[in-house]
């Protein structure tokens, strides 16, 4: 049983609290994302080929795809961060996205009239550039998410943290489309999965050891 | 107000009201004391009774008051039972003095049919050494000789069975 004491303690340490709001912490998220994207713009990172990657299909399979992602990734966090919600079916769906974004992917690469060898395509050299680029541009919704989480009470941390790694990896390939002059599938498929990977890896490690109540 | 009885004292709570906060601690504290009872080794129970109310008044503002109190309440109580479940099995397991350590008064050990029901869907092997290492205060080595198994062995079975443990009881929350 509790002792009187250990209540009263608790009871001298109450102060008012603002309530947890989703619709808050979504604002605080599309700040966020807001002042990231722009600063892209600003620091002149975007890509100088904009004009005609937009009429690039791969280019838009690589925004539409990371920008739902992100999205669902983002909603299934933010909900996880409530003791009483499971953010195991959120991360299924979320990986039936991805397989699904994969797919397709493939199917716009299949149609397309291949030019050179897979060594040429895939461009390690570049490609470890776009990986290190898209894992810093995750970290800002890394920590976003991090301290939402925090102040969350998430019941399945483990699960929240690989929900919060996917939406922060997709958030940080999806700005990084901005500037990535690279549409080619075969290249986004691997290149975007490394750094995402990393990413996810990353908060999946880190934010159950931060953010454990 | 949706949220009962508990969940009006809690909405009063969060706006900084101490007696129906007092109140509401006493009564959850009860509450608290009978969920552990059936799940955890009665050495474990007043511990995990005071974390979670310490949990409770941590993340009150997680508390929504248009929603029922119990399955939030009942959340955290399960999360704090996992969490006591992997404190048990990152815990050292040393060798209790002799006169702790009472084969054949299991029952009394674990007062949980909750904890036994749990224990008996592990390998009898895990759930033996968990049994005797970790409930009835036997060491290692005395586990090993009684149990047939090696001392490493019984290591790996209590590290295996109280993961085990922690991942049926977060898959029951996830089915529910």
């Amino acid at each position: 049983m509790p002792s009187d004491p250990f209540i009263e303690r608790l009871v001298a340490d109450l102060r008012p609290v603002r309530r947890r709001s989703l619709g808050r912490d979504a604002l605080i998220l599309a700040a966020l994302f807001g002042v990231e994207a722009t600063l892209v713009v600003l620091l002149g990172l975007l890509r100088p080929d904009m004009a005609m990657a937009v009429a690039v299909p791969s280019f838009w399979w690589k925004a539409a795809s990371l920008g739902v992602i992100a999205v669902i990734g983002v909603t299934v966090a933010l909900v996880s961060f409530d003791p009483v919600a499971s953010p195991r079916r959120g991360l299924r769906a979320l990986l039936a996205v991805i397989a699904a974004s994969l797919i397709v992917g493939q199917l716009i690469d299949a149609c397309d009239v291949g030019c050179g060898s897979v060594a040429a395509r895939l461009d390690w050299h570049s490609g470890l550039h776009c990986v290190a680029k898209m894992v810093a541009l995750s970290v800002p919704a890394i920590f976003g998410l991090g301290v939402l989480m925090r102040r969350g009470a998430p019941t399945d941390p483990a699960g929240s943290a690989l929900a919060v790694g996917i939406a922060a990896a997709a958030w940080g390939a999806f700005v990084f489309v901005l500037a990535c002059p690279f549409d080619d599938p075969l290249y986004v498929a691997v290149w975007y999965t490394v750094g995402c990977g990393l990413a996810t890896a990353c908060a999946r490690l880190v934010l159950p050891l931060l953010a454990r109540w | 107000m949706s949220g009962g009885p508990w969940g009006s004292l809690m909405a009063a709570a969060q706006a900084g009201d101490a007696a129906a906060y007092h109140r509401l601690l006493a009564e959850l504290g009860f509450w608290l004391h009978r969920y552990y009872a059936r799940r955890l080794p009665r050495a474990m129970i007043d511990d995990a009774v005071q974390d979670t109310l310490l949990a409770i008044h941590q993340k009150r503002h997680t508390y929504d008051p248009q929603r029922p109190f119990e399955p939030w309440l009942a959340a955290i109580a399960r999360y704090k039972w996992i969490d006591r479940l992997r404190t048990l099995r990152a815990a050292a397991t040393e060798a209790l003095t002799d006169d702790i350590a009472q084969p054949g008064h299991e029952e009394a050990v674990t007062s949980a049919w909750s904890l036994d029901r749990l224990l008996g869907e592990l390998k009898p092997a895990q759930s033996d050494a968990i049994r005797m290492v970790k409930l009835q205060g036997f060491s290692i080595e005395e586990a090993a000789a009684r149990t047939g198994q090696s001392v490493s062995l019984v290591k790996v079975n209590i590290h295996r069975g109280l993961g085990r443990l922690a991942a049926i009881v977060r898959k029951r929350a996830d089915a529910e």
